[in-house]
C-alpha cells in the first residue's frame, strides 16, 4: 500500500527518486504541452466504476417524442445511493451559447445524493434549468448544462432512424453529441461543499470525480436521447448505434479564462497533482523492466498516439503545426525504440534532444500507461488539504534564501522592462467571468486579480532584504508585524517550499502570456483529448472519447482507452 | 437563506478586497469570519457589527510593536479591525514560545477580537497550545477565553456577563499567551462576578462544524445581499473592450 510515508521517501533524501526538476516540469510552455494519462481523472473515475461494477439504472424516463423532458438515473456506488437528473428543453438556434453568460441550455442536470421524490423532483426543476440563476440546497453536488452539437446531433438522429449508422469520418471530425458549457461543484450556488462531498461520499471523495461523473452521464445520455428520438421517429426502420461507435463519441467542452485563476488560487493542489506524476515517471525509470512485451506494447502505443493526434482536428495555425511535430516526433521515436532503445532513461534524454514539448509530454503519457502496477496506486493521493501555513520562527536570512532558490525564476524576470506588467486579469460585472486587459486601462488595473506570484515575490524580495539589512536577527513573525502587507506571499512562499514542484515558474502579467497553457495543464488532468484552441483564450475539446459506455459495466474492461483511434466502420452509412 | 460555506467565503474575500484588504489579509478576514459561523460562534453576527466600519482600517496606521523581548510582547494595533492584524500578533506570541517555552503577546486597541479564534485554532493545529483572554463592552462587561491544545483540532471558548466597569483601555486589549511546553486551557470562572457564563467545548465547537459541513450556512438575505453588494467593488464594468479579453466565443 502506498502511504503518505512511502511517497514522502520516495520524493525526497537519499532515497529519493529521480525527479524531474521543478524549473523544468513548472515551465508554463511544458505545462500547456500536457497531455490525458492513466492518472488523469477520466480515467481514474472510469476505472472506479467499472471495477466497482456501479448499478446505474434510469428509473424516471419521460422523454417526449422529441428527447425533451425528465430522466432520473439512480447510480448506486458501494458506499451510496446517488441520483443523477437531466432536464431537457427545447432550444431556439438563436439562444444557443457556450459562453458562461448564457441563459438557456438543451439540457441542464444535476448530481443529488439520495433517491429523489416527486417533490424533490419538482423544486430541482424549478431550479436547476436556470442555472446561476436558481438555486439548489447541500443535496445537490454537481450542477451542469450542455447543449447539442448543431453539426452531427440531427445527422445522428436521421441515420439512426433510418436504420443507418453514422459515419466514423463524421464522428471524428466533431467528437460528440454534446458539449458542456460549464460543470460547477464545490458549493457553488448552494451546493454541498467540496468538504462534504470528500467526508461523506467516498465514492467521489477524488478532485473532480462528481463532476466528471456528469459529463460521463451525459455522454451515456446522449445516446439514450438520440436513439430515443430517432426510434420515434421511424419506428419501423429505427436501428440502435453499433457500440464502437458509441464508444467513439465524448463529450465536447469548451474551457476558457475560468479554469485559469484556479491554478494560480490552489498551488498545493496542482503542485500536488503534478508531483504523482512525475513520481509515476520516476518509477518507471528506476523500477520499470523492459522486455520484449513491454517493447511491444511502447510500439503499439506509439502508433496510436501518432494516429490520435493524425485524426486531431483544429483550424489553430500553431496547434496544427504542434500537432503535425509531435507526428514527426512520434516517428522519430519509433524508429529509436526499433534500433536503440534499452533504457527509459536513455529514451526521455533522447526525446529531450530531439522532441518537441508536447512530443516529451506524449512520451511521459505513454511510459505510465504501460505500468499499472506502478501508476495507479497514485490515484488515490492526488487530494490534499490545501493550508497555506505561515512559519512564524523562520529567520529571515533562511526566507531570503528559499526565494532565491525556490522563486529564482521570479527573480531573474525583469518586472520594469516594456510589456513585463502589461496584463492584468480581473472580473467582469458580467456573472464575475475572469477576463484578460491591458493594464493601461486604469479600472482594470486597480481592480485585478493577484495572478502575478512572480512579481509578488520580486517586490517581497526586495523589502525583505532591505528589512533584513536593518534587522539580521530578525525571524518571519516579526517580519509580518512590521510589514503585513507581505503576509500573503511570505505565507505562499514557505508553504509552497514544503512542495517538491512548488509554483508555476511563469510571469502571467506579461504583455505575451498565453493562458491557454494553464488551461491545457488542468485538462490534461481532467483527461481531454483532442485539444482545438480557438484563440489564446480558450479551448474546445473532447472528454471521454473511447471510454466503456453503461453498458458495459460488469463486462470485461481492460482500461485500455488512452488516445483512442476511429473503429472500423462496420454498418451501412450511407 | 441557506448558503455554502464556499459561496460564503467568495463572498466574504470579494467583499474585503473591495473595501481594499490587501493581498492575503482579505483571505484571512473572510476565512476567520467562515470558521466562526461554521463552528457555531456567530461568526456573521459579528460581521454585521463591523460593516458600516469595513472601510475605516485602510486610513489607519499599521500595528506597531510598543514593547517586545525574548518571551513578551506589546503591540498596538491602533484601532483595527482584528480581521486585518491580529493573525501577525498570534503568530508572534507562536515564535517568542518557541524559543522561551512561554510568551505572552498583549494587543492594545484592536476590535473584533472574537476572530482570534481562527488565528487560534491554526497555531494548535501546528503543534503549540495558546489562549486568549479579552473584555467587551462599553455599559455592561462581557468577558472572553479561548484556548487549544498543542496538536487539537479544535478550541474551547468561553464567555460570560462580569459586574466590572467598563475600563476604555481594557475594552480594545487582549492578552495572548503561548506556549510549546504548557498545554493551556482557559474557562471563566465561576465567581460571584459572572453571570450567564457560558462555555463551549473542543467537542462541542466539532459538532457544529459537522453540521455545517452537511447543511450549510443560515444567512439572512439582507446580510447575503449587502456582502455581495460591496463585493461588486472588485468587478470591471462591461463594455465592448472588455468583451475582447474574455475566453469563448
Amino acid at each position: 500500500m502506498t502511504t503518505a510515508a512511502t511517497i514522502q521517501n520516495s520524493m525526497r533524501g537519499n532515497n529519493a527518486l529521480p525527479l524531474r526538476p521543478a524549473n523544468q516540469v513548472m515551465n508554463l510552455e511544458r505545462l500547456g504541452s500536457f497531455h490525458q494519462s492513466r492518472l488523469s481523472f477520466m480515467r481514474t473515475l472510469v476505472r472506479r466504476i467499472m471495477r466497482e461494477r456501479w448499478q446505474i439504472e434510469p428509473t424516471r424516463f419521460d422523454l417526449d417524442d422529441d428527447g425533451y423532458g425528465t430522466v432520473v438515473y439512480e447510480v448506486q456506488a458501494p458506499n451510496g445511493l446517488f441520483s443523477f437528473v437531466l432536464f431537457s428543453h427545447y432550444l431556439a438556434l438563436e439562444n444557443r451559447n457556450d459562453r458562461v453568460i448564457a441563459t438557456q441550455w438543451d439540457l441542464t442536470m444535476a448530481l443529488v445524493e439520495g433517491p429523489v421524490d416527486q417533490l424533490y423532483l419538482e423544486r430541482l426543476k424549478q431550479n436547476v434549468p436556470l442555472q446561476e440563476a436558481g438555486r439548489v440546497d447541500p443535496r445537490v453536488f454537481v450542477l451542469s448544462r450542455a447543449n447539442r452539437s448543431a453539426r452531427i446531433f440531427d445527422y445522428v438522429v436521421d441515420q439512426l432512424a433510418r436504420g443507418a449508422q453514422p459515419d466514423v469520418e463524421q464522428i471524428s471530425k466533431v467528437g460528440y453529441l454534446y458539449r458542456t458549457t460549464a460543470v460547477y461543484g464545490s458549493g457553488k450556488l448552494g451546493m454541498a461543499d467540496w468538504e462534504k462531498v470528500s467526508t461523506k461520499h467516498k465514492d467521489f471523495s477524488r478532485p473532480f470525480a462528481s463532476e466528471m461523473f456528469v459529463c460521463w452521464m451525459l455522454r451515456n445520455f446522449s445516446f439514450l436521447q438520440a436513439e430515443h428520438i430517432a426510434r420515434h421517429k421511424s419506428p419501423d426502420t429505427f436501428q440502435a448505434m453499433q457500440p464502437e461507435l458509441k464508444r467513439h463519441f465524448g463529450i465536447g467542452n469548451s474551457t476558457g479564462l475560468g479554469m485559469a485563476p484556479f491554478l494560480v488560487n490552489h498551488p498545493m493542489l496542482i503542485s500536488n497533482w503534478i508531483e504523482m506524476r512525475e513520481l509515476a515517471l520516476a518509477r518507471i525509470r528506476v523500477l520499470g523492466g523492459i522486455n520484449g512485451r513491454v517493447k511491444e506494447t511502447l510500439t503499439t502505443l506509439i502508433d496510436r498516439c501518432a494516429q490520435h493526434t493524425r485524426d486531431t482536428a483544429t483550424d489553430d495555425e500553431s496547434q496544427t503545426e504542434k500537432n503535425l511535430q509531435v507526428v514527426v516526433d512520434l516517428n522519430a521515436m519509433q524508429t529509436y525504440v526499433a534500433t536503440s532503445f534499452d533504457t527509459w532513461d536513455g529514451l526521455i534524454a533522447w526525446s529531450e534532444q530531439h522532441c518537441s514539448l508536447q512530443g516529451q509530454e506524449m512520451l511521459v503519457s505513454i511510459m505510465l500507461e504501460i505500468y499499472p502496477e506502478l501508476v495507479d496506486d497514485l490515484e488515490d493521493l492526488h487530494s490534499v488539504d490545501e493550508i497555506l501555513d505561515l512559519d512564524p520562527i523562520m529567520p529571515l536570512e533562511q526566507l531570503k534564501e528559499v526565494i532565491e532558490t525556490r522563486y529564482n525564476w521570479a527573480l531573474a524576470t525583469d518586472f520594469s522592462a516594456d510589456g513585463a506588467r502589461e496584463t492584468c486579469w480581473y472580473r467582469s460585472e458580467e456573472k464575475m467571468e475572469p477576463r484578460l486587459g491591458n493594464s493601461a486601462d486604469e479600472e482594470a488595473k486597480h481592480k485585478q486579480m493577484a495572478m502575478g506570484v512572480g512579481y509578488a515575490v520580486s517586490k517581497c524580495y526586495d523589502q525583505l532584504c532591505a528589512y533584513l539589512t536593518l534587522n539580521p536577527d530578525h525571524n518571519t513573525a516579526r517580519f509580518m508585524v512590521a510589514r503585513p502587507k507581505m503576509r500573503g506571499i511570505v505565507r505562499r512562499i514557505q508553504s509552497m517550499n514544503r512542495c517538491i514542484y512548488g509554483d508555476i515558474q511563469a510571469n502571467l502579467l506579461d504583455r505575451n502570456v498565453l493562458p491557454i497553457h494553464l488551461l491545457r495543464c488542468k485538462l490534461a488532468f481532467f483527461g481531454v483529448g483532442k485539444f482545438d484552441p480557438r484563440s489564446r483564450l480558450w479551448v474546445r475539446n473532447t472528454m471521454f472519447q473511447g471510454a466503456p459506455l453503461l453498458a458495459d459495466i460488469g463486462k470485461a474492461f481492460e482500461d485500455d482507452w488512452f488516445m483512442p483511434v476511429a473503429p472500423e466502420q462496420s454498418g451501412n452509412c450511407s | 437563506m441557506n448558503i455554502s460555506m464556499n459561496e460564503l467565503k467568495a463572498a466574504l474575500r470579494r467583499c474585503f478586497e473591495a473595501s481594499h484588504y490587501f493581498v492575503g489579509n482579505y483571505e484571512d478576514a473572510a476565512n476567520m469570519i467562515l470558521w466562526l459561523e461554521k463552528h457555531g460562534l456567530k461568526g456573521l453576527a459579528e460581521l454585521e457589527r463591523l460593516l458600516p466600519y469595513i472601510t475605516d482600517d485602510t486610513d489607519k496606521l499599521l500595528s506597531s510593536v510598543l514593547y517586545e523581548d525574548s518571551s513578551s510582547a506589546i503591540i498596538d494595533s491602533h484601532g483595527r479591525s482584528a480581521l486585518n492584524c491580529i493573525a501577525a500578533s498570534v503568530d508572534l506570541a507562536h515564535a517568542k514560545a518557541l524559543i522561551s517555552g512561554i510568551a505572552t503577546v498583549t494587543v492594545h486597541h484592536c476590535h473584533n477580537r472574537m476572530f482570534i479564534l481562527k488565528a487560534l485554532t491554526d497555531r494548535g493545529r501546528c503543534g503549540i497550545s495558546i489562549a486568549a483572554y479579552w473584555q467587551n463592552g462599553s455599559h455592561t462587561v462581557t468577558e472572553h477565553a479561548a484556548a487549544i491544545r498543542a496538536g487539537a483540532r479544535y478550541p474551547s471558548y468561553s464567555e460570560a456577563l462580569t459586574n466590572l466597569s467598563a475600563s476604555t483601555d481594557l475594552k480594545q486589549t487582549l492578552t495572548i499567551i503561548c506556549s510549546s511546553r504548557v498545554d493551556l486551557t482557559a474557562s471563566l470562572q465561576l465567581s460571584k462576578g459572572n453571570r450567564n457564563a457560558s462555555h463551549m467545548s473542543a467537542e462541542e465547537v466539532a459538532e457544529n462544524k459537522a453540521n455545517s459541513v452537511e447543511h450549510g450556512i443560515e444567512i439572512e438575505p439582507e446580510l447575503w445581499q449587502r456582502i455581495n453588494q460591496i463585493g461588486t467593488g472588485i468587478l470591471v464594468e462591461n463594455n465592448d473592450q472588455s468583451r475582447q479579453g474574455a475566453g469563448g466565443r
